[in-house]
């Protein structure tokens, strides 16, 4: 044995030249060889497989192989394959882990309902849409891809839209006319990228997040940067409209104005899946207000955000006017708006006839005791409403003994957020109290 | 169990039914009871645990009340300042928008104080026109260019009035990003603070809730190991109770055991050697049993070895049969083929030699009545060659007669006699022999007329004159023959006309089957004479009876059948009865010819012995009877006509013919001679005329030596050598 171990490493081609000729001779090798074993030499079917991952781009074949050869194929094939070959045929998740891994690192993949397919698609489709420059980008770009990822995508979280590149001349004297008007005057080369091409294809969209701006723009600022032209807010109109799956629909800070919402809710009137609408940050005023009272008995909505906008009295009396005949919405937040005692007042009503809403948000909007007079009213009445948040307004003591009184009629009422609004220690100490027991009550139904 | 046990302790395994159901009795009650003790405690039991449980339940409530309210706290802290934020933004919205306000009032009032002023200075303007003071106009022009110096600062001022709001307004908007990114930096903090000490009180509650189960176990574990241990130390107290009544009657039972185990020893020793006897007979029985069953059991395997031996055999010939079988059936499907093939082939066979039969019947017929026609033809023929050839020979022994007279009279010159010539009268053909027998037809015929004659009762002439008749014909061709019907008549003289008479009646009546029925149909208006006359040519044709003598045979057959008959008959009488009746009766019987009946069996009889006699006279009579019939008369008629020449007559003829011949031969040889020398002349005057030609001709002067001088000299040579030729010729 020792005499063995001794001169096989050295002299390797004796023993090579003909292993077959002494069967012992050929066994005792195998087994005094201390390198050799059976694992070294590749199966082949391995090295078969190795070569379909090696030219999978050139001929792709997965679903011919068995299960267990697919997962060795998967594992092996490089992340960057070009998508048209993979897109529709690789449905294992492992493989778009790592392309997602690659790309952009770790992600939460809760978010995108737990599928990295569909995790890598709508990245790589927001991506391809944030860096689109008008004019600039071909729209087969974005149309080339709709193929492909149409399956996948559900959700579209658009963080900026790129405006068309100006001539740097032009674009000095914009920095000199230091208007925006004047920008968006300059006719189509300041439309941003048009949905129209897009939303209509993609057949399984729910939830579609924009906003009309750049991000991260330092300070190269420009006004220009940040505008929704009438146009933009018409294809995106026509775009919404057409896409008959979308569910959740937000537009934030684009200085959507009374024109252009009156123009979105024009479009979005009887949409036959929108639920939640969310166009918060935005300039929409009374005639905006009032048409999405308009839209809200229109559609199937269910929540709808319009907080940071400077609706006013009169729009919030339409709002109102259309919440006292809903019958589908649950939430609404109407914060950091500009409604005051009247709008107040009028939503109070509305609430005292309403018998969906479940929460409702009115917080900084210059409401004072009539208003606390009139939810009260409202509370007593009300038995749905479960959530009100009612802080930074001036309600005063009076507002707070009165509400304190509406309250203890009240049963359902489980959060009621009367911070900042100059009501007594005491009342406050009474609302909470009860709100306490009506949480306890309902835990108590819940069990 | 152990309680109710002392007198009578009732076992489950005892031989006493009673006594077993007692002690099952006892076994269920005491199991009841343990169940229901069991119950009772796992009762109590409960309700500790179920205070346990609310005692931990209470502190899960505790401390999920303490997490909610840390939550509420914790997202209150961080809403506060969400609040505080938008309660300053809407300050500072009110702010913006009163600011705003007051810029736009300050704005108008501005404008308006402006335009007051520029109106002023407008007017101003009108008023200067109406100056034309130069230092007036300078006065005013300087108060105008103050006034619009004001008016310009008044702008001024305001712009930078609004200059520095924007400014203070752009400050106000970096101081409030700064400010809102610390709020920002203080939530996010807040928020880490809450989920730390969220995380915190989770892990204290999840602790504090662990130690409260835990205590909930202690105290469960407590309290069941107290009870353990009570009903431990009650078992025990029992065990020890029993234990001595135990004892005790283990002490009794002892003693009882004893006394039944003395009684059983004896017990047991008689029956053992009762089984004892009973297991040595039952050991021979088996013995015996074994050694039939050894010797049933091979006869069986011998049996079965036959019977597997013999089921083997029968499955081959089984087999072998059934291939037999179905080879036989193959073989008999194909001769049933064949045989019906073959009976198809044979039917048509049949068919077509009947019809080549029948044909070939005809062509016979046909080739019978050529037969008879050419046979009278070349009858006629014979005679003709016949006559012909007589008249020939005739002619020629005239002509001989007459050669012979010429050559006596003119040659020799002697007297001729002319020989006798007795043939030379005769002319046709020798006749041959003729009819020897008259036809069974006429021998027929001759018989029924007899009949009628005898009637009339001249029997004997008719005979004769038939007779004569019959020989007359044949006396007439050939003159020698006189043996005609007569001796033919003669020659059966055994039979009688009579009875030949009535056998042909007997035949016409009984034969009637050979007769055809298109016969009978065309007979019946005939006369029954005639009738029966047709019938009988009928029946001989079929018969095959063709000449008198058959007929004659046929009658003599007869008798001699019914004669043999009547021997037998005789012989049968004889032995049944007596000798002399039997006599008379033959006379009698002889008579009355054949039986009607047996006319039928003669027939046949007959029949087949006449057709075997007639064959082998047939093969011997074709060939010889007709031929030598008139070879000697013919020879001798025809030598007498050849020997009409006389052999010395024809000796005389030779020797004169060879001298003639010799005077021929003579006279022949002068007459070619005289051809010869005629020929020589002519020859020698041709050569004379050209002799004389080649002479005269002038060639022969120009020639140095002339022909004439060699002519002379070669013509005596020729002539020498023609003269000694002709000398030699002669």
């Amino acid at each position: 044995m020792a005499e063995t171990i001794r001169t096989v490493p050295p002299d390797p081609p004796v023993l090579k030249r003909n292993p077959a000729a002494d069967p012992r001779k050929m066994r005792r090798i195998i087994a005094e060889d201390p390198e050799w074993s059976l694992n070294v030499v590749p199966l082949l079917t391995n090295l078969c497989l190795e070569h379909i991952a090696s030219n999978f781009e050139a001929k792709p074949m997965l679903d011919e192989l068995l299960p267990n050869h697919k997962a060795y194929v998967l594992e092996k094939l490089p992340p960057s394959l070009p998508l048209d070959v993979t897109a529709n045929l690789i449905c294992d998740e492992g493989y778009w882990k790592k392309c997602c891994v690659e790309r952009w690192g770790l992600g939460d993949v809760a978010a995108y309902g737990n599928s990295w397919k569909r995790m890598f698609f709508e990245r790589h489709l927001e991506n391809i849409i944030e860096l689109f420059i008008p004019d600039v980008t071909d729209p087969k770009l974005v149309l080339d891809m709709v193929p492909l990822c149409k399956d996948y995508v559900k959700k579209l979280n658009i963080s900026q839209l790129l405006p068309p590149i100006k001539d740097p001349q032009k674009a000095e004297e914009d920095d000199s006319s230091d208007s925006a008007s004047n920008g968006s005057l300059d006719g189509p080369s300041l439309d941003h990228f048009d949905f129209g091409i897009l939303l209509s294809k993609l057949i399984y969209l729910e939830e579609l997040h924009l906003v009309y701006g750049v991000k991260g723009c330092g300070m190269n600022f420009e006004w220009n940067l940040f505008e929704f032209t009438f146009r933009d807010c018409e294809s995106l109109a026509k775009a919404l409209k057409s896409c008959k799956t979308l569910r959740v629909l937000r537009i934030h800070q684009s200085k959507v104005d009374d024109e252009k919402c009156r123009m979105l809710m024009n479009y979005l009137l009887d949409h036959p899946s929108l639920q939640e609408l969310n166009l918060s940050h935005n300039l929409i005023g009374d005639r905006g207000a009032r048409a999405i009272g308009k839209l809200l008995n229109r559609s199937q909505l269910r929540s709808l955000n319009v907080y940071d906008n400077q609706i006013r009295g009169p729009g919030a009396q339409a709002l109102a006017h259309a919440l006292s005949k809903n019958a589908s919405l649950l939430t609404l937040n109407l914060r950091l708006n500009r409604l005051g005692d009247e709008g107040g007042q009028a939503l109070a009503q509305a609430l005292a006839k309403n018998q969906t809403l479940v929460s409702l948000q009115l917080g900084a909007n210059l409401l004072s005791e009539p208003t606390a007079l009139a939810l009260s009213q409202a509370l007593v009445k009300n038995s749905t409403l479960k959530s009100i948040n009612l802080s930074c307004n001036t309600l005063g003591q009076d507002g707070g003994r009165v509400l304190e009184e509406g309250m203890s009629h009240n049963g359902t009422l489980v959060d009621c957020d009367v911070r900042v609004t100059n009501i007594d220690q005491e009342s406050e100490v009474c609302i909470s109290q009860i709100l306490r027991t009506n949480q306890s009550k309902t835990r108590r139904k819940h069990e | 169990m152990s309680q109710n046990g002392n007198h009578r302790c009732p076992d489950v395994l005892s031989d006493n039914p009673e006594e077993r159901i007692a002690a099952r009795r006892l076994r269920i009650a005491a199991r009841n009871e343990v169940k229901k003790r069991q119950e009772q405690g796992e009762g109590s039991s409960k309700k500790v645990e179920e205070k346990e449980e609310a005692k931990s339940q209470e502190q899960v409530e505790r401390s999920e009340r303490r997490i909610k309210k840390l939550q509420i706290d914790g997202t209150e802290l961080v809403s506060n300042i969400q609040v505080a934020a938008d309660a300053r933004e809407s300050l500072k919205r009110d702010e913006l928008e009163e600011a705003r306000r007051l810029r736009v009032e300050k704005e108008e009032a501005e404008a308006k104080s402006s335009l007051e002023k520029f109106e002023e200075i407008s007017k101003r303007w009108l008023q200067a026109k109406l100056r034309e003071v130069p230092q007036e106009l300078r006065d005013a022009l300087n108060s105008q260019t103050q006034l619009c110096a004001t008016l310009i600062e008044d702008k001024n001022k305001l712009i930078t009035d609004l200059q520095q709001e924007l400014k203070v307004s752009d400050d106000r908007y970096v101081r409030d990003l700064k400010r809102q990114a610390d709020e920002v930096d203080l939530m996010t903090e807040r928020m880490e603070e809450q989920i730390k000490t969220l995380i915190t009180s989770y892990r204290e509650e999840v602790k504090e809730i662990q130690c409260s189960f835990d205590q909930e176990q202690k105290a469960l574990l407590d309290g069941n190991l107290q009870g353990w241990e009570q009903l431990r130390k009650a078992r025990g107290d029992k065990e020890v109770q029993s234990l001595g009544e135990r004892i005790s009657r283990v002490e009794e039972f002892e003693v009882l055991l004893q006394k039944l185990r003395v009684e059983d020893s004896e017990e047991y020793n008689m029956i053992k050697s009762k089984l004892e006897t009973d297991v040595q007979v039952l050991q021979q029985q088996l013995h015996q049993m074994k050694a039939t069953y050894q010797l049933n059991q091979e006869k069986l395997e011998y049996n079965f070895q036959v019977l597997k031996k013999r089921d083997e055999e029968n499955t081959i010939t089984k087999s072998q049969q059934k291939r037999k079988i179905t080879r036989l059936q193959d073989v008999l499907n194909n001769m049933k083929i064949k045989c019906t093939k073959q009976e198809k082939q044979s039917r048509e066979e049949n068919q077509s030699q009947t019809e080549d039969y029948r044909r070939i019947m005809l062509q016979y017929k046909h080739m019978q009545k050529k037969m008879r026609h050419f046979a009278v033809m070349d009858a006629q023929k014979f005679a003709e060659v016949w006559h012909m050839n007589d008249d020939e020979v005739k002619d020629l022994v005239s002509r001989g007669l007459e050669i012979d007279r010429l050559i006596y009279q003119q040659q020799l010159g002697l007297k001729w006699a002319p020989p006798p010539l007795p043939f030379m009268q005769h002319s046709g053909p020798v006749r041959p022999q003729g009819q020897a027998f008259s036809s069974a037809l006429q021998t027929a015929t001759k018989m029924l007329e007899i009949e009628e004659e005898e009637e009339e009762g001249r029997v004997e002439e008719e005979s004769q004159t038939t007779a004569a008749e019959g020989s007359s014909s044949e006396v007439h061709v050939t003159g020698s023959e006189t043996d005609g019907t007569g001796s033919g008549v003669e020659k059966h003289g055994k039979v009688s006309p009579k009875t030949v008479k009535r056998l042909l009646e007997l035949l016409c009546n009984e034969a009637g089957f050979l007769i055809e029925s298109k016969l009978l149909k065309l007979l019946s208006p005939l006369e029954k004479n005639e009738q029966s006359l047709m019938k009988l040519d009928s029946i001989f044709s079929a018969m095959g009876i063709e000449n008198e003598e058959d007929v004659y045979q046929l009658a003599e057959f007869f008798v001699k059948f019914k004669q043999q008959q009547q021997q037998q008959q005789q012989q049968l009488q004889e032995e049944e009865e007596g000798e002399a009746t039997s006599g008379q009766d033959d006379r009698k019987e002889g008579e009355d010819l054949i039986h009607p009946n047996d006319v039928l069996v003669a027939l046949k009889a007959f029949t087949s012995q006449h057709c075997r006699m007639r064959d082998t006279q047939a093969v011997g009579q074709s060939s010889v009877s007709v031929v030598p019939r008139s070879v000697c008369v013919d020879v001798q008629y025809w030598e007498s006509m050849a020997c009409i020449i006389s052999p010395a007559k024809l000796t005389v003829w030779n020797s004169l013919e060879k001298a003639l011949e010799k005077y021929h031969t003579i006279l022949t040889e002068r007459s070619k001679l005289l051809v010869d020398t005629q020929k020589l002349r002519q020859q020698n005057s041709e050569l004379k005329m050209l002799l004389h030609q080649y002479v005269n001709s002038r060639v022969n002067v120009e020639l140095e030596i002339p022909p004439t001088q060699v002519i002379q000299i070669v013509k005596n040579d020729v002539f020498n050598s023609q003269s000694v030729q002709r000398t030699m010729k002669r």
